[in-house]
């Protein structure tokens, strides 16, 4: 028994070669496809974390500078743009940076980016957002 | 289908061109068109005829896309694809731009007043819905930014009797708003049409509201007072709008436009299959379950596409179209009754 057993181990691994080899082939390539792909995403969500954050920076420390330009002023106008610029930094301050996995943020970044149009408009201040707001290029109705 | 509507005036308003949009003025004396020529031009009734009183100076650099009278008649707005809203005014005998409101990124395709007067609604295809605020010395100022559609706003309408405001969009929905902290919140998405929703009108009671889409219908939508529900949840949502009909098979192509006759109720379209249809309320329907019946159709009122329908404030039955081959009809709706 032990002779015979032991005479079909070089061909077991012969045949079975090809089926070691992948394998092993794939865990390899799994791994290096994970270690990969973990890479790409870092880079990519870098990439982006640092767009939007540059954009929301952006929008705070225009609401900031307007703020002190304004804050001597008493009349009605001024009053009603700085309570708006108000509302831009509270908008911003409440939103939540430190978690990119939060279930509302595109709606959150939408709200932010409506209010900074809107102080924008009130200020009469050309504001050019194709740098950080793309637009859907196409044919209109 | 017992009724009828008769033809009484056609002409040429903006001649090799699109008209647009038709509005009457809030006493029904002129009727503005405007146009893919860029043009805007006031119409006025002369004995038997129509005639142009006013062609407005040109405002803008593309296509006008929609034109609305001021509820005391004084002031007209002009939506344009060139990403502006004017607002025009009476000087001595002419027209004249006062106002240019700026802000959207591209093309405006809507522009609306509020009943006050003091309120003004435009909405883009950049997605957004502004409202703007008219103070004491006619400036305008921007009140609010609202974001909630995710594609191209086709049109924006106002309550007849509350501060609620309605679009309608290329997302396929409806979506109302509702001031609050000093801003506009939607408060309600009314889901349902299949295809892009071209426009919205709400009845004379504000009780209930139209929307036509491209996928061919009309959908009549109900405020419905949720008594079963919590007291604190109705009054945070404000009161529920429920489809109660959907108006199918009447339409063999998208429905542009649906307005709403001040006096007798009569619910008009406009299709792209060169149509004019007047629907009428069943009397007997149930409140739950509200019904519409086809009461008249003109299957070829224009040449091309209608792409507005506009009931003449005053005068019941009296209604205005235009098309796709620049012209502008006017009818005359009789009943057999």
């Amino acid at each position: 028994m032990n002779s015979e057993t032991g005479s079909e181990d070089p061909f077991d691994c012969i045949f079975m070669a090809d089926n070691r080899y992948h394998c092993e082939a794939y865990k390899e390539g799994l791994a290096e496809g994970t270690r990969q792909g973990l890479l790409e995403g870092m880079s990519h969500g870098r990439m982006h974390g640092a767009r939007f954050s540059t954009e929301m920076s952006f929008y705070y420390g225009f609401a900031c500078a307007w703020k002190c330009l304004l804050q001597n002023n008493t009349d009605a106008k001024s009053r009603k743009r700085l309570r708006t610029l108000e509302a831009l930094a509270v908008h911003i301050q409440a939103f939540p940076h430190n978690d990119p996995q939060h279930a509302t943020l595109q709606q959150e970044v939408e709200k932010v980016r409506a209010k900074f149009r809107q102080v924008c408009s009130m200020m009469n201040v050309p504001a050019d957002f194709r740098e950080y707001v793309t637009v859907a290029a196409g044919v209109s109705f | 289908m017992k009724d009828t509507l008769n033809k009484l005036h056609k002409f040429n308003a903006h001649p090799d061109s699109r008209c647009w949009y038709v509005a009457w003025n809030p006493t029904g004396t002129l009727l503005a068109s405007c146009g893919g020529d860029r043009a805007i031009r006031i119409w006025a009734r002369k004995g038997d005829s129509w005639e142009c009183s006013f062609v407005l100076p040109e405002g803008h650099q593309r296509t006008i896309r929609k034109v609305a009278w001021s509820p005391c008649g004084n002031y007209l707005a002009s939506a344009s694809f060139d990403a502006t809203t004017c607002i025009w005014g009476k000087k001595g005998d002419d027209f004249e731009c006062l106002t240019v409101l700026e802000g959207h990124e591209n093309e405006v395709k809507c522009v609306a007043w509020a009943p006050s007067g003091s309120l003004l609604a435009t909405c883009s295809r950049d997605k957004s819905v502004w409202v703007w605020e008219v103070d004491e010395e006619d400036e305008y100022e921007c009140v609010s930014v609202v974001n909630s559609h995710t594609q191209d706003v086709k049109h924006v309408a106002w309550h007849p009797t509350q501060e609620l405001l309605a679009s309608a969009s290329y997302d396929n929905t409806v979506r109302l708003y509702k001031e609050e902290d000093d801003d506009w919140l939607c408060k309600a998405t009314l889901e349902g049409h299949t295809a892009t929703v071209w426009s919205l009108a709400f009845d004379p009671t504000g009780q209930m509201l139209a929307s036509c889409s491209d996928d061919q219908t009309v959908k009549i939508w109900k405020v419905c007072q949720s008594e079963d529900e919590q007291g604190d949840r109705s009054a945070s949502t404000g009161p529920e709008w429920k489809c109660v009909c959907t108006l199918s098979g009447f339409h063999s192509r998208t429905v542009y436009d649906v307005a709403w006759c001040q006096q007798t109720g009569l619910l008009a379209t406009a299709c792209a299959d060169d149509g004019v249809r007047v629907f009428k309320e069943d009397t007997n329907s149930d409140p739950h379950q509200t019904t519409f019946s086809l009461s008249a159709h003109v299957p070829k009122a224009h040449n091309q596409d209608v792409n507005c329908v506009a009931w003449h404030p005053k005068e019941a039955g009296l209604l205005a179209s235009c098309s796709d081959d620049g012209e502008i009809a006017i009818w005359s709706y009789q009943s057999e009754a």
